[in-house]
């Protein structure tokens, strides 16, 4: 029989049930109200913790390259689930949603990355008997 | 406490078929022995979970869903999820999307996460399922507190979180209670000592098991001083001697926790939990968590790596003081 994962009654208590904490105060950090969409070629995947960034030079207005750094996941919890250091190698171009961080630096949260052809690396859940609430706060 | 019949009756039969249930796997199951003659414990376990800390209002005095129930639940949290990750798209657009990272980035979900299997609609146990009201000399305590670390908690790293700081992330307890992601823990055991270290962020509680005193009251630890001991198949840990920041849960210096460990199957550790502060709360309560086995190790979380976040925050408030200053004028 296949071993019960529990689950959740209603939405509510789903959110309940994660707290809310994080490992750091992102909206002081970063602005909800300065999205940015940037694509470029990843320099550098720094695996540390607490929190995994990754390195892109995106070609600025002015056809001048620029520096960008991705705020990612802990390192924990992508190695747990099949990310590592070889997984987005340098070179490699890609297109990061996020926000801009509040001091106005290039710096960013992320919050969609995909590959130049719209790959993403895993989609959806390989545990369909599992909610997803990753996407609680 | 008023029991609805229908809920009283569900509860019942939930139990009974847990009593059942776990009268047949004790035939089959012993629990295995560690080389000092004590339950093994150790291991790598998560306690992971979906259940809340207190049982959302709509339940009642309910304790635990069937397996029917359960997986109407699964269900209707699949569809939640796909809504989620369908409407992100237009609460950016709104600007109502939350700054926050998330595995989503990488196309990872929650779902990819273990869970530790539980049928319990809330961590606290009893027919209330909540954590009991606060006395009004504690509350007043705490909103002083509060009051005093939010006037300050930009000013510098040294006013900001915990965890922020990579210090503790308060699931170390005790009572140990899940956090958000990476709710992974190694129990190592040998004669006379206990060790649970965390993955996040590190801690590791030591737990002497060999009769020794506690610590004299005077001695207040963030973590407090714990004392562990075998009942049967359980260790049970009494814990005391908290200092008045630790706060958990709005706590003060007379808090005190009850944990008790037993195994309840070949892959599972039930553990169990008994708080009480008569200074801040009105009664005692406990709670029961689910632990699993993993079958990786715990990862290094050496959260002083690369911790650009605490420079950024404050980087960030900076920015935004001045944005505020520069249109006073």
């Amino acid at each position: 029989m296949r071993k019960l994962s529990i689950a959740v009654a209603v939405a509510a208590l789903i959110a309940a049930a994660m707290p809310a904490w994080a490992h750091h105060a992102f909206a002081a950090e970063f602005d909800a109200k300065k999205p940015v969409k940037l694509k470029g070629k990843v320099t550098k995947f720094e695996m540390i913790n607490p929190h995994s960034w990754i390195h892109i030079e995106v070609t600025g207005d002015d056809g001048k390259p620029v520096e960008w750094m991705v705020e990612g996941g802990s390192p924990n919890a992508l190695f747990r689930r099949g990310i590592n250091i070889n997984t987005v190698p340098v070179g490699t171009v890609i297109i990061v949603e996020g926000y801009q961080a509040k001091d106005g630096a290039n710096r960013a949260v992320g919050s969609d990355l995909t590959f130049a052809d719209g790959k993403r690396l895993f989609m959806g859940s390989s545990s369909p008997d599992s909610p997803d609430a990753s996407r609680t706060k | 406490m008023k029991l609805f019949p229908a809920a009283l009756v569900s509860v019942l039969l939930t139990v009974s078929a847990f009593g059942q249930a776990a009268k047949t796997s004790e035939k089959a199951w012993k629990a295995p022995k560690a080389a000092d003659g004590h339950i093994d414990i150790s291991g790598v376990w998560t306690h992971a979970t979906n259940v809340p800390l207190e049982r959302p209002k709509e339940l009642g005095a309910k304790e635990f869903f069937t397996a029917e129930e359960l997986a109407a639940n699964e269900k209707r949290a699949a569809e939640r999820a796909e809504k989620q990750a369908s409407t992100r798209a237009e609460s950016v657009e709104t600007g109502n999307a939350e700054v926050h990272y998330d595995t989503a980035q990488f196309g990872l979900t929650g779902a990819q996460t273990k869970k530790a299997s539980s049928l319990r609609t809330s961590i606290i146990t009893g027919p209330e399922g909540h954590i009991p009201p606060i006395l009004p000399a504690a509350a007043k305590r705490n909103q002083e507190r509060n009051q005093a670390r939010l006037a300050r908690q930009w000013d510098s790293y040294e006013f900001r979180p915990l965890a922020e700081r990579c210090y503790t992330w308060g699931n170390v307890g005790p009572p140990m209670l899940p956090v958000g992601y990476n709710s992974n823990m190694e129990i190592r055991q040998s004669p006379g000592w206990v060790v649970i270290e965390q993955e996040m962020i590190h801690d590791a509680r030591m737990i002497p098991t060999d009769g020794r005193a506690p610590l004299p009251s005077f001695i207040k630890q963030w973590f407090g001083s714990a004392v562990g001991r075998w009942e049967g198949d359980t260790l049970v840990v009494e814990t005391s001697n908290f200092n008045d920041r630790t706060n958990f849960r709005g706590s003060g210096e007379q808090l005190k926790v009850t944990e008790r460990f037993t195994r309840s199957g070949p892959d599972s550790v039930t553990y169990q939990f008994t708080v009480s502060d008569p200074q801040t709360w009105e009664k005692s309560w406990s709670g029961e968590i689910a632990m699993d086995k993993m079958d990786t190790p715990i990862y290094e979380y050496a959260c002083h790596e690369g911790n650009y976040g605490m420079a950024n925050i404050l980087s960030g408030v900076r920015a935004e003081e001045a944005k505020a200053a520069a249109a006073k004028k």
